[in-house]
């Protein structure tokens, strides 16, 4: 009585692991373009960068010797230029940071009441995002340009007041830098932070004002306590972007005046593409990587943990 | 003891509490607005600038309308200058990345989402850590492999490092096991292959996703700076992007008519795309974001 079902269940194994074998194959095919091109360029390059990272490595191809930890070891002991503009890139994201975040909420919370013309509001905050930046660079070289060729100075000296050097005054530099990245991408977080008001119950505020919380109770123990998510996914997507700020600082002032807004990844570049350093190079490539790894790997757990609130 | 209010005061305060948020919205518009122009002023300016003699911008610098109207600063930049063909590379860089991007990750998307094999979530956790290494890792690397296979300045170059994207992966994933499987087993049933049930049914029923995942890779590509900056330098493959560059090193006293012709050359078409795909663009951020 169990000899029959047994050999038509063995017959259907054999059968299921043909199709089973098929299956696989055709799994393996559909990955294989994609995972071929993203080892090629995403994975491998790490490895590769970090051998490249171990030696002197400085005309392409020709007179590469092997130096070991050397390159980190001038890096973090005696590269003054890596040290400042390691001090750069954190000035520039303790300026653009808070006020992109502060921007963004007040933006988020005037376009969450019931007004007309949201949608126009909207728009017009988010646009400048999608432009390019060197449009964005051509743009505000000319509104923040010294003497009395800047927009922003004709106006001042329109009421009376001194033109300012913005770009070339190196106490102005990069404050005038961390307003036209707030201007640029502003609208971002104040997508994200609307799409988190529009997620916390409207019945939590009612019930705190039959409770007779004001309006800043109201902000303090319900609005920004909703907010948690938005408010991480913001502040860790601005720190991954501001160690990596570059392209902006390029078109607004080279680095300048006098080095004093040479971000880490323009000097990455200097070293590697105009000095042909490239093992040096890579080693501030890979230092970079490591430090936005972790960040993303802290993040990552913060949001899974988040996730079983 | 209270007294009970009547119908009359309380019609009183209902009415001044609507007077108080009729008030309070109005403020809330008027600062909105004022905000709102403050923060155009500088496309203004710059657009009206473009079309705007020489003379006249030099005479009256601030003026936000582009009186006495002119079109010679585009003129000079379509006749005599690169933008027209760094646009046009700039097209083809970006459209044929999103087209095979598209392609490829949806393709591993599926297979990862409904096919079995061996070590599949081993391999779909190896394609995360992607999402966690940034370009200025990979790309001296990936310039000596183009310098090697003497690519540098060719369109391959500045298209195939983009192609294979471990967010698209992820991000069509999520989607794709939202597909109710029965609609795969009928169609199975009636002999479609794999490819097929890809291709009919989990392309149509992605359009919306694939559709925000489309415009910001082809943002992405057309706004991407630090590869194209030393992938092409022949001014015949460069990109507008970096095109525009050569003109932002043009310090100050420069000719502000025909640089900024040159900008809005770069940048309008770009602002065109956004209204048309507005809705698409804010929803495909509030959703990939999580948030939503």
């Amino acid at each position: 009585m169990s000899v029959r079902p047994k050999a038509v269940s063995k017959d259907a194994i054999f059968r299921l692991s043909r199709i089973e074998r098929q299956e696989a194959l055709v799994g393996v095919a559909f990955i294989l373009p994609f995972l071929i091109l993203y080892v090629i360029f995403n994975f491998l390059p790490i490895l590769q960068g970090f051998w490249i990272s171990l030696h002197n490595w400085d005309v392409i191809g020709t007179n590469v010797r092997f130096v070991g930890f050397r390159n980190y070891e001038i890096l973090f002991g005696k590269d003054k230029l890596f040290w400042s503009s390691l001090e750069h890139t954190l000035f520039f994201a303790l300026l653009a940071g808070p006020g992109l975040i502060v921007t963004g909420l007040a933006l988020a919370l005037m376009l969450n009441q019931r007004v007309r013309g949201i949608g126009i509001f909207r728009t017009i905050f988010y646009m400048p995002n999608i432009l390019s930046v060197t449009v964005v660079g051509l743009v505000f070289a000319r509104v923040f340009a010294p003497g009395e060729r800047g927009f922003v100075n004709a106006v001042l000296s329109s009421i009376g007041l001194e033109p300012i050097p913005w770009f070339l005054d190196e106490a102005n530099a990069m404050p005038t830098i961390a307003i036209t990245k707030v201007w640029w991408s502003v609208g971002f977080n104040m997508l994200i932070f609307l799409a988190g008001l529009q997620e916390i119950s409207q019945s939590l505020y009612d019930a705190a004002k039959v409770d007779g919380g004001g309006r800043w109770t109201l902000f303090r123990h319900i609005t920004l306590p909703g907010l948690r998510r938005p408010m991480l996914f913001v502040i860790v997507l601005q720190l991954i972007a501001s160690v990596q700020v570059f392209p902006l600082i390029d078109v607004l002032t080279g680095g300048g005046p006098a080095g004093s807004t040479r971000p880490l990844v323009m000097y990455l570049f200097e070293r590697s593409f105009d000095y042909w350093q490239l093992g040096y190079g890579s080693a501030i490539a890979f230092v970079m990587f490591v430090f936005l790894f972790s960040i993303s790997i802290i993040q990552l757990w913060f949001f899974s943990r988040g996730e079983g609130d | 003891m209270e007294s009970v209010p009547s119908i009359n005061q309380l019609g009183a305060q209902q009415a001044e509490r609507e007077k108080q948020q009729t008030r309070r919205n109005l403020a809330i518009t008027a600062a909105m607005s004022i905000f709102a122009f403050v923060w155009l002023i500088p496309i203004a300016w710059t657009l009206a600038l473009s079309f705007r003699p020489e003379d006249s911008i030099t005479a009256n610098l601030t003026l936000l309308l582009p009186l006495p109207f002119t079109a010679e600063n585009y003129d000079f930049v379509f006749s005599s200058s690169r933008i027209p063909r760094w646009f046009l590379n700039s097209l083809i860089v970006a459209s044929l990345r999103t087209f095979l991007q598209l392609m490829i990750c949806s393709l591993a998307a599926y297979s990862f989402a409904r096919v079995k094999f061996p070590f599949r979530q081993t391999v779909f956790y190896f394609v995360l850590i992607g999402l966690m290494v940034p370009g200025q890792a990979t790309f001296i690397p990936v310039y000596l492999l183009f310098s090697n296979l003497k690519l540098l300045n060719s369109f391959p170059a500045l298209i195939v490092p983009g192609i294979a994207s471990p967010f698209a992966v992820f991000l069509l994933v999520q989607f794709f096991k939202g597909i109710p499987i029965e609609l795969e087993e009928a169609a199975r049933l009636d002999g479609a292959s794999r490819i097929g049930v890809y291709w009919r049914i989990f392309l149509p029923l992605s359009t919306p996703v694939l559709t925000a995942l489309a415009i910001f890779t082809f943002l992405g590509a057309w706004n991407e700076y630090l590869w194209p900056l030393v992938a092409a330098t022949d001014p015949e493959v460069m990109t507008i992007t970096i095109g525009l560059t050569n003109l932002t090193a043009t310090t100050y006293t420069a000719n502000y008519g025909e640089t900024m012709a040159a900008a809005w050359t770069a940048g309008l078409p770009i602002v065109g795309f956004f209204f048309v795909f507005q809705k698409r663009i804010i929803s495909g951020i509030q959703i990939s974001s999580g948030i939503k």
